[in-house]
């Protein structure tokens, strides 16, 4: 089983990837990035908040696909252009400092618009610049910008947002719901912890997109994966034994 | 250029004192944590460039300091950098524990067969009779000890032991073991100027420790929740800057709970450190002391360190855990209950298994009133709703009629290790010896010889 389906990041959408401590879904970045790199050879942009570039750049090494030398590759620290915590004084160097990741990142992506290019761009966990003290109506208005920009410059874009009261949406992914194309919502599995199958992967249709069955999977019949050294291998429900 | 490049081993030389690579990963270096069994969960060792976050939610008992103690105690032992940081880190460091034989009236030898008592007290008879197609598996075991591969890396600590002073004087002389205090008048962000400062004019030869045993006392000031995330985050990020340094912190217990730092904050704290595991100690539940009496609390494991690779090391290599047997073959079983306990000489963690009394030999018709008890009490921890509902009251005996009407409704959240809830449902009975109710039960007797005597 293949997963993402090939036209699943595609430019224009806007991906919402969801997950929660028990499942975490940074091994979907990580392939989104290396099947973008491996197949378009286009510009990959990452905008970190958690993990540094060591992570990246190892994993990716496993997965053969060698991200050191290549152009193609580019790590925004977020961090980098936000003052650290003692000099910190209030909304206003957080909103400045949201302001500089989009013109950095506007001059990145405009610098490689040569027609047919489609960049991906991965915003590593919108969630924690939430809990670190980044306002909602910054952090909103940050993610329409995002938006806006990966249309305007033909990008695809993908966010990844922690759920942290599982059953509740809270503010802000109410927020990027109502902005995203895509749903994908990784899952851990409702019994807990296991050793063939360590979650499931759901996608849902983002409300505000004409209605279409192409790419969707339900809740109850989610794709279940379990996780590699690199990557995960991809399985329908029940036919985990079957797998090598 | 092609991408498919031969991977030659990164020429590293020399590992810093205390480390080694990790069996599992060649790129990661990992050091102990003073603990062998908590190794073994993480996966072999701390991987340097992690941290570690240790809630102890129990307000009764300091398990997370007694780890951070390990941890300091290993960090001096293997020669390594100590930074701690604590409002009175010198009265810390001195309560830090060592390895036994250093102190001449407690010869290593007797220390030894003490040791070996403790663990005779549960063990059982060795004549049972064992059916001939078992005699050849290996005795049950419930923990990890340390083993061959760690021997020279995890040191073996005694808890009776104090760390002598000599060893302080002399590591606080040639700067190895350097104490930040903090007090209310510095605030959060001069502590992580001054470990920054710290880490910048150190060797990257030498592998660093810091180590924080309480972060969130009264001492630290009048801390707000995203004041505590924004610090667990920039210590990860300096991490990811001085590679060779890695840290340990332990929560005070008030910070450890949704309580204080609102809805999913526990999650918070686990997305914003490389690892996290909570223990909770049964202190605070008396049902549950009855119903394990050889553990001391729960082990919860929030989120295990993968600094290189996607999966982590742990889920494939840990004996305690329980998942490697069943990673990727047919079929898969859950991973083990984990559980801790203090002995008189050392701190381990442990597999959880159901009592031989209490568990599915014992077939009762009614649910006990212990049972119920303890449902409500699980659900008080388990369910925060509810924790605001009933004014946060735990499963004490006096409230057990009140809080029936609730059990039935209550979604049992994903807070708590899923395999236990539903283990406890079933469970027939914890039988302790003084129950009111006369129950029918069907017991098994092992003295009396019946079918099954080969």
């Amino acid at each position: 089983m293949q997963f993402p389906a090939p036209e699943l990041v595609s430019p224009r959408r806007l991906l919402l990837v969801t997950d929660q401590l028990q499942a975490p879904a940074d091994f979907l970045l990580h392939r989104f990035l290396h099947l973008h790199l491996k197949q378009t050879k286009t510009k990959c942009i990452i905008l970190a908040v958690s993990d540094g570039l060591e992570r990246w750049k190892s994993v990716a090494s496993k997965a053969n696909v060698n991200v050191a030398q290549n152009d193609s590759f580019q790590f925004i620290d977020v961090f980098d252009h936000h003052p650290p915590l003692a000099d910190r004084e209030g909304g206003n160097t957080n909103k400045s400092s949201l302001r500089t990741i989009y013109d950095l990142l506007s001059v990145k992506l405009s610098d490689s618009q040569v027609d047919d290019q489609t960049p991906l761009v991965i915003l590593d966990d919108i969630a924690s610049l939430e809990w670190l003290g980044f306002s909602l109506l910054d952090l909103s208005r940050f993610a329409r910008a995002l938006r806006s920009l990966c249309v305007k410059m033909n990008a695809a874009l993908v966010v990844r947002h922690h759920i942290v009261t599982p059953p509740e949406p809270d503010a802000l992914l109410q927020h990027l719901l109502q902005l995203c194309t895509y749903h994908i919502e990784v899952r851990p599995l409702a019994s807990g912890r296991s050793g063939a199958v360590s979650g499931e992967i759901c996608v849902h249709l983002g409300p505000s997109v004409k209605d279409t069955q192409e790419h969707l999977i339900s809740r109850t019949s989610a794709l279940q994966y379990r996780l590699t050294e690199a990557s995960a291998v991809f399985f329908e429900k029940g036919t985990s034994t079957g797998v090598l | 250029m092609s991408s498919f490049k031969r991977k030659t081993p990164s020429g590293r030389a020399t590992l810093p004192q205390g480390t080694r690579l990790s069996p599992f990963s060649t790129s990661t270096v990992i050091t102990s944590t003073g603990i062998p069994s908590l190794d073994d969960i993480l996966g072999g060792g701390l991987p340097l460039s992690c941290s570690l976050a240790v809630l102890a939610p129990d307000h009764h008992t300091a398990y997370g300091e007694l780890v951070q103690k390990y941890f300091v105690a290993q960090g001096l032992a293997s020669g390594q950098k100590v930074f701690l940081i604590h409002n009175e880190p010198l009265r810390f460091a001195k309560e830090c524990i060592w390895m036994p034989g250093s102190a001449p009236s407690t010869p290593a030898q007797s220390s030894a067969t003490e040791d070996a008592d403790d663990e005779m007290a549960s063990q059982h008879d060795d004549k049972i009779k064992i059916a001939w197609r078992y005699e050849q598996m290996k005795k049950f075991q419930t923990t990890v000890s340390s083993n061959s591969l760690n021997d020279d890396l995890c040191l073996t600590f005694d808890l009776t032991c104090k760390i002598p002073d000599a060893i302080i004087d002399a590591a606080r002389q040639s700067a190895q073991l350097v104490l930040i205090g903090v007090d209310t008048s510095e605030d959060a962000g001069g502590v992580i100027k001054q470990i920054e400062g710290l880490l910048s004019s150190s060797a990257s030869t030498q592998a660093v420790r810091i180590c924080i045993p309480a972060l969130g006392s009264p001492h630290w000031g009048d801390l707000q929740p995203s004041t505590v995330l924004g610090m667990l985050h920039t210590i990860r990020r300096l991490l990811h800057r001085y590679p060779s340094a890695c840290a340990s912190l332990s929560l005070a217990p008030h910070i450890c709970g949704d309580t204080w730092g609102g809805q999913g904050w526990v999650q918070k704290i686990g997305w914003l450190t490389d690892a996290a595991i909570s223990m909770s100690a049964f202190s605070a539940n008396p049902s549950l002391v009855s119903l394990f009496p050889s553990h001391h609390g729960l082990l919860q494991i929030l989120r295990l360190p993968a600094p290189h690779t996607i999966l982590p090391a742990s889920d494939k290599h840990s004996t305690l855990r329980g998942l490697s047997s069943a990673a990727g073959t047919m079929g898969g079983s859950g991973e083990n209950n984990l559980a801790f306990k203090c002995m008189r000489k050392r701190l381990i963690f442990e597999t959880l298994h159901l009592d031989l009394e209490g568990g599915v030999t014992e077939r009762r018709t009614t649910p006990s009133s212990n049972a119920i008890v303890l449902d409500a009490g699980i659900m008080h921890d388990t369910t925060p709703a509810t924790v605001s509902a009933t004014g946060g009251r735990k499963g004490s005996l006096a409230a057990v009629e009140v809080e029936l009407e609730h059990v039935k409704d209550l979604t049992v959240e994903a807070s708590f290790p899923h395999a236990v809830t539903d283990s406890m449902p079933d469970l027939s009975s914890p039988s302790p010896a003084k129950s009111k109710k006369p129950k029918k039960k069907v017991v098994f007797h092992s003295e009396r010889p019946d079918l099954y005597d080969f």
